[in-house]
């Protein structure tokens, strides 16, 4: 049970932050569909300055700030390379799809190329052994879910998680934000300048799935940035549509798509209860069925959560002030 | 202005066109080509060693070489390979080194195009045209590794390890793989009647699960995860990449073992107590030495080498292995047993492993098949 709430956990924490990611962008009126590729060219930033770091040995007694470092690295990398986005699809009024789509492709070849020029081969492989993990192993049975076997990433996008949702639905900058997504002439009207909050919307989005793509390569890809991080991305727009475009629902989205993902590794160790019967192995059921579970679950929650969907007003659509 | 700006283009074009001609006159030739299986090239195993050996080799008698590795990655098929080895057909190469059993199609076509061409093919038999025949140009090299396997899974348990885990890849249609993993079962089963231990007390999880392609996943990663967080003390990692995901497993659950394969990972991890090696360097060096020496006809044309621990080519790296109780001299007891044939590991896995019911018949070691 312990384990199987960290892993849940593991698996939840990239996906809850990315999914943050697009609500950020969506609700200031911009489709982010490249969560995807800032997550890929994040993460391999991120792995690079754990890389030089490890090579020039820097912080090697000091793992937790080296992996702070990475993800802070990582969340500029992410925002930088959103800007394209920004200014394609705000200056330029380009098709907001067209152009994310444009970055999920650029964002892996990029990453392959300099990966390439660096290590000669197609992943990025870390000299030594990143030591992110916090073991408490001589705390309390009761508390070691949320304490032993940690990472440190878990505690700052939970606090990072809240701060930005008290941020969108409690400050005026919030709600500025959020009437930029659902009637930009409205809010222009009454002085808010539509660009700037759309770009503030933006670069946040890039800077939190920048960091969500390190997260997940950190704590359970082996830290090796290889152009890829498995379609999360995709994943967490999923979420956020399934989460309703709110922050609670998007939390509840990733911890149940987190559960699923890690019973689809793990089923065949499952021992739930403690009396040392693997019920899910038990089954007999083939690990392609577990495997597709979590997949199907999202499409069929999405089916059936569809009407009730409510997506930003204006989002998608290029603002025009001469456009009533 | 137009003008002027259209005339500089022409001429940088013209320039550039002209430093590519010049650049594939430069072009040199590579007479030694290593064509990589699945997975990365410095994958710390499988498709580094041959590699080691043939630089190695090419250094030491001033060879050119290069590597190709087929499109795709770890989803490359034989298109993908063939292109990769008429590419080094193309770049000069003499004697063309695969390594995979995945190989063997390719290698296949591309050696019937190319009679002129020398093909080794590591971890496959000898290839045959359709009449039967062996192709002269191909040469096979393939290893014993139930005895590495043997060896390990001996080892470990005798250094008193009881909770053991093996996950392989090439998802149970791997040969080598599954030898690796039924001499390592073998090994732990014989070791646990030399030390008279009771029925049961030895454990091996096995599984191929996520291991298909050879490469680190996060799935695999949790899985292993699990299984250290479950008990298991040491989890050999048999398949290229694939041992990046245990050793992050590893890190994450204090006192927990690797066991390397194919070539030694004891600098990869400290958690590394032993690696099951088989000789790639070597025998690639070898067959390159042979080659060279005018040999090919006599010793290596058509024929298939089997190689095991009395040509040194399986066993274990026990310098640097970090055993606690088992010695190097009980090691060379052993080592010596298999060498002059008293212990024989059994080498005759299934097609597919997936079917669990050939590791079953163990009186003391317990399967846990996944």
């Amino acid at each position: 049970m312990t384990f199987l709430i960290q892993q849940t956990l593991v698996y939840t924490i990239p996906l809850m932050i990315v999914a943050l990611a697009g609500v950020f962008a969506e609700r200031s009126g911009i489709i982010n569909i490249a969560l995807d590729g800032i997550m890929i060219f994040g993460s391999f930033v991120g792995a690079f300055a754990v890389y030089l770091m490890q090579k020039e040995n820097m912080l090697a007694d000091n793992t937790q700030l080296m992996f702070v470092i990475a993800m802070i690295c990582a969340a500029a990398a992410g925002a930088v390379f959103s800007l394209l986005l920004s200014f394609s699809a705000i200056n330029l009024k380009a098709d907001q799809t067209i152009g994310g789509t444009a970055l999920n492709m650029l964002a892996p070849a990029i990453t392959l190329l300099i990966v390439k020029i660096v290590s000669m081969q197609d992943r990025l492989s870390m000299p030594k052994a990143l030591g992110f993990i916090i073991s408490n192993p001589d705390i309390g049975e009761g508390l070691k879910p949320f304490f032993d076997k940690m990472f440190i990433s878990t505690y700052i996008v939970i606090a990072l998680f809240i701060i930005l949702s008290i941020f969108l639905y409690k400050t005026k900058y919030g709600l500025r934000l959020r009437a930029c997504g659902e009637h930009p002439q409205a809010a222009d009207s009454v002085g808010i300048n539509v660009y700037r909050m759309r770009y503030l919307g933006t670069t946040i989005s890039g800077a939190l799935a920048g960091m969500g793509g390190y997260i997940y390569i950190a704590t359970i890809a082996s830290g090796t940035a290889e152009g890829t991080v498995a379609g999360m991305g995709f994943l967490a727009l999923a979420i956020m549509i399934f989460g309703n475009w709110k922050p609670v629902g998007i939390a509840l989205g990733s911890l149940l798509f987190g559960l699923l993902k890690c019973i689809g590794a793990t089923y065949a160790n499952l021992d739930i209860n403690g009396d040392g019967v693997c019920a899910l192995k038990e089954l007999g059921l083939p690990i392609y069925f577990y495997n597709i579970v979590p997949y199907v679950v999202v499409l069929l929650v999405l089916a059936f959560a569809a009407g009730k969907s409510r997506a930003p007003k204006a989002e998608g659509i290029p603002y025009d002030k001469g456009q009533r | 202005m137009k003008k002027v700006l259209s005339l500089v283009l022409c001429v940088a074009m013209l320039l550039g066109t002209m430093a590519l001609v010049s650049c594939k006159k430069e072009a040199d030739t590579y007479e030694i080509a290593v064509v990589t299986d699945v997975g990365q090239l410095m994958d710390k195993g499988f498709n580094q060693g041959t590699w080691e050996g043939a630089e190695a080799y090419a250094k030491a008698n001033g060879k050119t070489y290069k590597y190709y590795q087929p499109a795709n990655g770890s989803d490359a098929t034989d298109n993908d390979r063939i292109a990769a080895m008429r590419q080094a057909i193309t770049n000069g190469a003499k004697i063309i080194i695969a390594p995979g059993f995945l190989q063997a199609t390719a290698m296949t076509t591309v050696a019937k195009e190319h009679p002129e061409v020398k093909f080794v093919f590591i971890d496959g038999w000898t290839l045959t045209d359709e009449n039967n025949n062996p192709l002269s140009n191909v040469t096979a090299v393939v290893y014993k590794e139930q005895e590495s396997g043997y060896l390990a899974g001996y080892a470990a348990v005798m250094d008193g390890y009881r909770k053991l885990g093996y996950t392989g890849g090439g998802g149970g249609t791997n040969p080598a793989c599954n030898r690796f993993g039924y001499g390592f079962v073998q090994g732990a089963e014989a070791a646990a009647k030399a030390l008279d231990l009771e029925a049961g007390s030895v454990t091996v999880k096995y599984s191929y699960q996520h291991g298909a392609s050879f490469s680190a996943s996060p799935e695999l990663q949790t899985q292993i995860n699990g299984w250290y967080s479950a008990g298991t003390e040491v989890v050999f990692a048999c398949g290229g990449s694939m041992f990046e995901s245990v050793k992050s497993a590893a890190e994450a659950n204090p006192g927990s073992k690797i066991i390397g394969v194919d070539v030694d990972q004891s600098y990869a991890s400290e958690l590394v107590i032993t690696s099951a090696v088989k000789g790639l360097k070597e025998s690639v060096a070898k067959v390159l030495d042979q080659y060279y020496a005018g040999k090919w006809d006599s010793e290596l044309a058509g024929k298939t080498q089997n190689l095991g621990a009395s040509d040194d080519a399986t066993g274990l790296p026990i310098a640097t292995s970090r055993f606690e109780n088992f010695t190097a001299a009980q090691y060379n007891e052993l080592l010596g047993k298999i060498k002059n044939g008293t212990i024989v590991p059994d080498a005759t896995v299934p097609a597919d492993a997936n079917d669990a019911d050939w590791l079953k018949n163990f009186d003391i070691v317990v399967v846990d098949f996944e």
